[in-house]
This record gives structure tokens, sequence and C-alpha cells, in this order.
């Protein structure tokens, strides 16, 4: 178990720390899956040995098991037998609707201005490098992004593409930093724009912005590139902040009664 | 020695340094693709396959202590597999184990290797191609540059086989001999691309589109991978 804990990352060691008595099955699982959402664990990365685990979790072997059980059955993660075996992580996990709602609920204004006062600080930056270091051919990837965004009509689909999107804009910044940090902006927000739980988003303008983003890095425009990704990224955070008022705001009167 | 003395000496080790790997990385494509050598096509990925691949990338793993992964690639077209044709292994928690990609195209996290330059450009060229620097997302997550050589089976293009260098282990490779050099010096790749400079100057992953008035830029020579010295 050293082994484990020496070869983690500081982050990792946060999400294989111990847990409190009660629900500690259910706990681990969503450590595990938020691990995965926010990109601290990868797929197709292999969980430390279940003896390792259970001891860094603080629970017993059986109550381990219950977990990966929960997560195998989700789909999230499959063991195989055998020299190379393991438990691997297989797939991202969903979210519901019902939770995306419940995030609106519980994200205030303030919050999502907030989140998108980051991503501008981030991509303002990226997109300046990409223009910078990114090379002609390079760009056909972010081409093929914007066009997935238009031909699919599923949520998952489209945000799957807009994520794949801005994150490549940092692989084409060469900056693994920004690249992990674009992760986990996409990792907060990109379910919500586009899961279908209010107002539902323009998929076709938001690839028309993608596109002209994409041809302002072809040119070499930083500025128009900036500019562009800024104003893209305020329209995120238009439709947000309208998709939440329109769910409705919780009165003080209704939190009285 | 003169600066330009300097710098041609810098240059004719690291091309000493590249074409060892390259006839190493050439060795493993040519022993992949001995294991198809007698079989008739369509050619397949059989199950009895995947224990001698993975025989190969452990040694070359364990011959090659500045190589994080290395594997193979196929063809879609050359040999048919059922889990997609990639076949890598890498050095983590001091082991070797075998990284998992999503290869369904439209996944989730689908890893589109085939349009990757290391494979597209060594089909394209029947050449061996090294691309990066570059942030592998979706594969290592690393800032890596891969080395790829293609594998010929009967004359015919069937894939690629490569080793995956972590930059900030090039740059410990590359720094004492860059640093023998008087004054700002870079090693270029192909496209022109700084893989490892001598100071903050010329920094990795930065483009070079012109040559400063005074420097002067030096191939480096080993066939096919364009890399140069800037000095």
């Amino acid at each position: 178990m050293e082994s484990f804990l020496a070869s983690t990352t500081a982050f990792q060691a946060q999400v294989y720390r111990s847990l409190p008595e009660t629900e500690r099955s259910e706990a681990i699982v969503n450590r595990i899956s938020k691990a995965i959402a926010l990109g601290l664990l990868k797929v197709g990365e292999r969980l430390p040995p279940e003896s390792a685990l259970s001891e860094m979790f603080g629970v017993a072997p059986s109550t381990l098991r219950e977990a990966l059980s929960d997560l195998r059955d989700q789909g999230i993660v499959t063991t195989r037998r055998g020299r190379s075996g393991g438990t691997f992580i297989v797939k991202q996990p969903f979210t519901s609707a019902d939770a995306i709602r419940k995030w609106f609920e519980e994200t205030s204004i303030a919050e999502i201005r907030d989140v998108g006062d980051e991503h501008a600080a981030i991509a303002a930056a990226t997109v300046r490098l990409a223009c910078e270091r990114a090379e002609s051919h390079e760009i056909s990837r972010l081409l093929e992004h914007a066009r997935t965004l238009v031909m699919s009509d599923k949520p998952e689909l489209r945000a799957r593409a807009d994520s794949r999107f801005h994150i490549e804009l940092a692989v084409l910044a060469q900056s693994p930093r920004l690249m992990n940090a674009e992760i986990r902006l996409q990792a907060e927000t990109v379910q919500a724009l586009w899961t279908p739980v209010s107002l539902t988003r323009d998929a076709e303008r938001v690839a028309t912005e993608h596109l002209a983003l994409a041809r302002a890095i072809a040119d070499d425009s930083p500025e128009e590139a900036q500019r562009l990704v800024l104003d893209h990224i305020r329209q995120d955070i238009h439709h947000l902040v309208d998709a939440k008022l329109s769910l409705g705001y919780p009165t003080m009167q209704q939190e009285r009664q | 020695m003169s600066t330009n003395s300097l710098a041609t000496k810098a240059a004719d080790e690291i091309a000493a340094w590249m074409n060892a790997l390259g006839r190493d990385v050439d060795e493993f494509a040519a022993q992949t693709a001995e294991l198809w050598s007698d079989r008739p096509s369509p050619l397949s990925l059989e199950p009895g396959d995947l224990p001698k691949l993975e025989n190969l990338a452990k040694g070359f793993l364990e011959t090659h202590s500045f190589v994080v992964g290395a594997g193979v690639i196929f063809s879609r077209e050359a040999i048919k597999s059922n889990d997609g044709g990639l076949e890598w292994w890498i050095k983590r928690h001091e082991s070797v184990e075998k990284l998992e990609f999503d290869l369904t195209p439209g996944g989730e996290r689908f890893y589109d290797y085939q349009n990757m330059p290391f494979f597209a450009a060594a089909d394209r060229t029947g050449e061996q191609t090294a691309w990066g620097p570059y942030v592998d997302y979706l594969g290592l997550d690393e800032y890596i540059l891969t080395h790829s050589a293609p594998i010929k089976v009967e004359g015919k293009f069937a894939g690629v086989a490569g080793c995956d260098i972590r930059i900030r282990k090039l740059e410990e490779i590359f720094m004492p001999v860059l640093r023998a050099i008087p004054g700002d010096a870079a090693l270029l790749n192909g496209s022109g691309r700084v893989v490892v400079g001598n100071s903050g100057a010329y920094l990795v992953g930065e483009r070079i589109r012109s040559t400063p008035s005074d420097k002067s830029v030096l191939p480096i020579d080993v066939p096919h991978l364009g890399f140069s010295l800037l000095s």
C-alpha cells in the first residue's frame, strides 16, 4: 500500500482519503465518480488493488466490494482477471437531468459568473498561445468537433463535441496545465450547458462561433481569436444564468413555509 | 573550437543518439512484422499474438530507460483486430501496464489514432516519423514526443511500431549537448518547433517561423525526421 500512496499525486491522495462511518459505500462511489468527471482519475486508469483501496478509504473489504460492484453496474469500471488484471475506469459517469437541475438550484448567479471569469482567463491565454503554436494542419481536429456539434442531435454528444473543441484549443497551445484547467472547467459546466432541463441551446450558433474561432487560429490572428472566445464564453454564461432563472427562483416566502 | 564547429559537434551527437534510437524502433517494427510473415491473408490479430506483442513492447521499454511508452498500432485495412488495433504499454507505478484507449469512433473519449500524425505520416511516406512535442490528450495525457516506424508485411504498410518519450526526459538527455554551444541554441523538430532550448530564449513548444538574422540552422543528419539545430 505504501508504494501506491507514494506513487499517487497529491490530488489523487485527496481522492483516496479516509471516510466517515455513514454511507461509506455510496461515498466511495460518489468520490470516484466525481474524480473521473474532474479528470483526476482518467478513463483507462487502473485503480489500486482492493486491499490497498479499502485501507486508504478506511473501510472494510466488504464495503469496498459493494462500492466497486455499484460502479461496475453503472458501467463506470470493469474488473479483469489475470496477470494484467485489476479494476479499470472505462467510462465517464453520466450526470442525470435531476442532478443538473440540482446544480442549477444550488449554484448562485455569482458562482456561475465566477466560473465564467476563470474560463475567460484560461481561454484568452489558451487561444493566443494556440495562434502562436498551432500548425495549420492541426486545425482540422477543431473543425471536426465543430461539425460534430451541428451533426449530432443528442445533448450528450453535443456536450462532448463542445468540450472536446475547447480542450483541443489547449492541446494546440502545447500546454498540459491549460489542458487540465480546461478539462476541469468543462467538467463543471458543459453538461449544464447542454442538458435540456429548461432552455435549449442553439447548437448551430455555438458551432458557428467555434468555426470562426478555428479560422482566427488558422489565420494566426490572436486579437480576433481572443475577442471571439471571450464573446463565446459570455454567451455560455448568459445561457447558464437564463437557464437557472427559468427553472424558477426559490423565494424567501417558499423557504419559510 | 569555434561556435560553428561546436554546433556541428552537437548536431553530430544528437544525430548519433537519434539514429541509434531509429535503428531500434525499426527493429521493433520488423520483429512485429515477423509475427504475420507466414500468415494467409486477410491478416488478423489473434489472441495468441497479444502476449508476443506485450513481450516485444516490454523488451523495448526495459532496454530504453528514457522511454515511457511503447507499442504498435495496426492499420485497420491491413490487420483485422477486434479491439481496434492500438496495443500500447506504459511504465506506471514502477511496473509496465497496458494503456487503455477508447477506440470507438464517436465514443466518449475516442482516440483517433489513425489521424494522429505519427501514424498518418508513416502511412503516407512509408518512413519513420517523429511527432512532438505534443500534449497526448486521451492517450498518455502528457507532454511527449512519439517516434514511430512503419510495420511492413510483405512490403505493404500494416501499421506502426513506436515509442513515447516525455519532453522532460528529452530535456535531460539533450541539455548537456546544447549547453556546450555558446549562445542561445535550440533543437527544432521538422515543423520548426522547439524541442529543447539551451536557454530561456527558445522555449519548448514555440515555433520558430524565421531564422533570426544572427543565427543559422544546421540539419541534424537523421533520415526522414527533419530535426535541425538552431544556433
